[in-house]
């Protein structure tokens, strides 16, 4: 199974960049999601790797091996798309048989292979069916099945799922993390869903106007995001973020405006200016702590989403719901130095 | 200039069509123009000279006109107004109305010329007896065989064959007009002929310029009927420029001077179509001058 | 509003009555015996019907001909000129180049080029295309028809086409490009078959306009199948222009047979017509 290296990768449309000199490296069996908001070059970055695309500058490699002038279908990939892209012409059938069919495999063997696949993917009843009379998420195993049947040492999904209803987005994300476990392929997968990274990913590429902002399994990603822009796209809702400044008067803290929060046991290369970040569950009601106003309480279920005035800043807290608040209630909560997260106020980095 | 390998991919599918052009526009321009500038063994303009003593050229010239301008009128005139009225008309046979109407543009106009001479035959003919009935005329008339009354009946005739053209055209496009429009402008207070005014014709407009530019383009393209019908006749009352440059080069066989006469029935188009381009914007509604972001 | 839908309704009745009268009464007189066709006041209800018209003789450049059934040669002169220059324009020009243009090359001075072809009056081109025919020793052949015909038929259909590939996905071609067809098979073998509707109403299209052409023929056919390739429009004109034919009925019967084939392609393809007429300046 492939491994593929993307080095100093660069693509204009005209005088727009929309891939940034990225560089970096995807492991063998690894399932790799490039997460980004819209317009953020995720598909461009994909179809480069696929050779749908001709980049700028820089080099693809896969296996070691420059694959920039080669054509698509010498690259040995398979590619799902966002609308599934089926033939319309040809039987569910003929739609999984056309990548062997054109490179000339036996009529039996081609036969065994499509079955087989179908067979994997719960589609045998659907063969001699026209993709018009399919359903979306039986559309979408087929065009699964046509790129799996090839045994490509790459996979490539943009957004595979996303034209599909919730329920059925749900149930295919487990199906295809449990199949590309199974069959160990190499994946590169596209979505600006980040729960769907989240649960799929080995690691995650954040991409952000042509730039990849950080590479890292999806824990970190979540619990150390390495910069603003990371932090502020991953997590819903938002972490919350307060600007000011690190100070030290014998132990380091952290104020803003009003605010002073204790950091006992962190320590810091230098004063700065800084911004705090900690996510909505980092922020607990407690007895004793930082005064707080409610200014607005959002039940969504099991949990509610508490929105606190924190000494002139806006933050949403998590609570369990244990205690009865309402609107305009005093609070005193506590931030646990521990999970805080502080990024320079000048190149929005993490700080440690 | 370096091409792109896209471009050149594209350039092999688009070879025969770029050969067919070269061999079946490019090279019969240029036999126009050198059969038209050439004559007693030398270059020569009196091709064109002739053109301005020339008496039939001027009554084709101001038939082409007459036949142009009435038969624009009419077919404008006449399928805009049926394309309102159907498009407002609310009832189970509007889809039989819209079938019917268009019927007549699938006649060859051969076979419309051999129905006009038939039909307005003053002896035997249907709508003499029915224009007498009604009181309309008192005697026969001879449509075909009268001077005032030849061009009038052909530009009748022309105009039965593609009234509903320009009727499709303009009805497709106000049925894109969406329904809720027509809402708002009801709830704004918009008495109907405002909502007309107002969203009706400005949402059709560019519809209306390309059915009145191909419209036009189809009018100027009249050749069978005159052929057919009247023959240039009677008299020359309906000799109009296409049957002129037949007549000079198959009657008469004098090519170099039908060439003349051609290369000026393309410029006087090609100034038409100029203009209408330049003063409307019917290119950017055939897609073209945003072409590059399709 | 009532009253006003029933004033509606009046004049469309009127529209509908006047653009099926012609035709009406064409057909009729076609199965009029001639007491009938030649009667004053007029017999708008024929109260015999025959079918002798359609095998009543006539003269035709001094012979006796048959009218209608002896347009059958002409017929099939049409008939090969209409599918073989809409056939060819359609599927081996107008089709290829309108992928190549809407998916390599979007030049938008070869799109003006193509409204420019469909833009030059027959009668302008008609002595060039005769001197080229001429020359070529194509006089009155399917070759030489076709191949000027292919100047009506090759244009239109690259039009109307780039509409259509442009309306299909790219995302196909792109996962029959992974799945790894060449260039030509993707455009032959799956572009082609999704575009397959839109080809069908560029060679209706087509088709009807060539069936109802009468200036090419005329200058470049002069006699019909089996030794020339003198179309059906000409066989009315001949009897109508040279002969001076009244013989009505016989003519009236070879007009319907010239009118069924059109009116049958065009009624089946009328809902995609004006799409296709107005180079898809309206959305059908
Ligand atoms: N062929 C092209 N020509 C010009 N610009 C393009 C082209 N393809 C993409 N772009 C631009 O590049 C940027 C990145 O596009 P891309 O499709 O890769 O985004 P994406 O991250 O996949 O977004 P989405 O989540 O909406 O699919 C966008 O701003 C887009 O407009
Ligand atoms: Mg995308």
């Amino acid at each position: 199974m492939s491994e593929v290296v993307l080095e100093n990768l660069t693509k204009k449309f005209g005088s727009f960049v929309a891939i940034d000199n990225i560089s970096l490296r995807i492991e063998p069996h690894e399932f790799f999601v490039l997460l980004g908001p819209s317009g953020s070059g995720k598909s461009t970055l994909l179809r480069l790797i696929a050779g749908l695309e001709q980049p700028t500058s820089g080099l693809i490699y896969i296996d070691g091996k420059v694959v920039n002038s080669l054509p698509p279908k010498e690259r040995d990939i398979a590619m799902v798309f966002q609308n599934y892209a089926l033939y319309p012409h040809f039987t569910v059938y003929d739609n999984i048989a056309l990548p062997l069919k054109v490179r000339g495999q036996s009529k039996s063997q081609i036969d065994a292979k499509v079955r087989d696949v179908a067979s994997m993917l719960h589609i045998e009843d659907l063969l001699q069916k026209k993709p018009g009379q399919l359903s979306g998420g039986q559309q979408q195993r087929v065009a699964l099945a046509r790129a799996l049947v090839r045994d490509p040492k790459l996979f490539l999904l943009d957004e595979p799922l996303s034209n599909l209803d919730a329920k059925l987005r749900v149930e295919a994300r487990a199906f295809l993390k449990e199949l590309q476990e199974r069959l160990g392929v190499t994946t590169i997968y596209v979505t600006h869903d980040q729960s769907e990274a989240m649960s799929m990913a080995t690691r995650i590429a954040v991409l952000n106007k042509g730039k990849v902002m950080q590479i890292a399994d999806p824990f970190s990603i979540y619990r150390r995001p390495a910069n603003m822009f990371t932090a502020g796209f991953i997590g819903s809702p938002s972490m919350n973020f307060i600007e000011g400044a690190l100070k030290k008067d014998g132990e380091w803290s952290f104020v803003a405006g009003g605010l002073r929060v204790e950091l006992p046991g962190l320590s810091f290369s230098s004063e700065r200016r800084a911004i705090m970040g900690f996510r909505p569950e980092h922020i607990r009601i407690a007895d004793e702590g930082i005064e707080a106003t409610v200014s607005l309480v959002e039940p969504m279920g099991s949990i509610i989403y508490l929105h606190l005035n924190l000494g002139g800043f806006e933050v949403i807290a998590q609570h369990a719901g244990e205690r009865k608040i309402k609107e305009g209630d005093k609070v005193k909560v506590r931030l646990d130095p521990e999970s805080l997260l502080f990024y320079d106020a000048e190149s929005g980095d993490l700080v440690s | 200039m370096q091409l792109s390998r896209a471009q050149k991919i594209g350039l092999f599918f688009i070879i025969p069509l770029l050969a067919y052009f070269l061999i079946f526009f490019i090279y019969p321009l240029y036999l126009l123009f050198s059969y038209a500038f050439t004559g007693n063994g030398g270059l020569t303009l009196a091709n064109f000279a002739k053109m301005a003593s020339d008496p039939l050229l001027r009554v084709s010239l101001i038939n082409t006109f007459y036949y142009y301008a009435g038969s624009a009128a009419l077919q404008f005139g006449i399928g805009f107004l049926l394309a309102v009225v159907l498009n407002a008309y609310s009832g189970r046979l509007k889809g039989f109305f819209k079938g019917a109407l268009f019927v007549p543009l699938t006649v060859s106009p051969v076979v419309i010329g051999l129905m006009w001479i038939i039909i307005f035959n003053p002896t035997y003919g249907p709508v003499d007896y029915i224009l007498k009935a009604l009181g309309i005329a008192k005697y026969s008339i001879n449509w075909l065989g009268s001077t005032n009354l030849a061009m009038p009946t052909i530009i009748i005739a022309n105009g039965w064959e593609y009234i509903p053209f320009v009727f499709l055209i303009i009805f497709a496009g106000l049925q894109t007009i969406p329904k809720q429009l027509y809402e708002a402008a009801e709830v704004d207070g918009m008495s109907h002929f405002q909502t007309f005014r107002y969203i009706t014709l400005p949402l059709i407009r560019p519809i209306m310029l390309v059915a009145f530019l191909l419209n036009s383009i189809g009018i100027l393209q009249g050749f069978a009927l005159v052929y057919e019908v009247t023959s240039g006749g009677p008299g020359y009352s309906t000799y109009i420029l296409s049957y002129y440059i037949y007549q000079v080069g198959f009657s008469f066989f004098n090519f170099r001077y039908a060439a003349a006469l051609s290369i000026l029935f393309l410029i006087i188009v090609g100034v038409f179509v100029f203009l209408v381009l330049k003063f409307t914007s019917v290119e950017k509604y055939l897609g073209l001058s945003d072409h590059e972001q399709v | 509003m009532n009253r006003f839908n029933l004033l509606l309704l009046v004049v469309l009745l009127i529209a509908t009555a006047i653009a099926l009268f012609p035709i009406y009464w064409m057909v009729i007189t076609s199965l009029k015996v001639s007491s009938e066709i030649f009667s004053y006041p007029p017999v708008f209800i024929p109260l015999k019907i025959t079918l002798n018209n359609y095998y009543a003789q006539g003269t035709y450049y001094g012979a006796l001909s048959q009218t209608a059934v002896g347009s059958i040669p002409w017929v099939i002169n049409s008939f090969i000129a209409s599918i073989g220059a809409s056939a060819i324009g359609t599927i081996l020009i107008g089709a290829p180049a309108a992928y190549g243009l809407v998916r390599y090359i979007r030049n938008i001075w070869l799109s003006r080029l193509i409204l420019f072809m469909m833009m030059i009056p027959e009668s302008a081109f008609m002595l060039p295309y005769f001197l080229m025919i001429s020359k070529a020793g194509w006089i009155n052949t399917w070759w030489g028809l076709i191949a000027v015909y292919l100047s009506l038929t090759a244009p239109m259909s690259t039009w109307l086409l780039m509409g259509f590939f442009n309306d299909l996905p790219k995302s196909v071609e792109e996962a029959a490009q992974i799945d790894g067809l060449s260039t030509f098979n993707i455009f032959a073998r799956i572009s082609m078959p999704m575009a397959a509707p839109g080809i069908a109403v560029a060679f209706m299209i087509n088709f009807m306009n060539i069936w109802n052409e009468m200036l090419y023929a005329l200058v470049l056919t002069y006699s019909p199948f089996p030794s020339g390739a003198q179309t059906a429009p000409l066989f009315l004109t001949g009897f109508i222009v040279i002969e001076k034919s009244f013989a009505w009925g016989g003519l009236a019967a070879a007009g319907t047979f010239v009118l069924i084939p059109s009116l049958i392609v065009g009624l089946v393809a009328e809902k995609y017509l004006v799409k296709g007429w107005t180079l898809g300046a309206v959305k059908g």
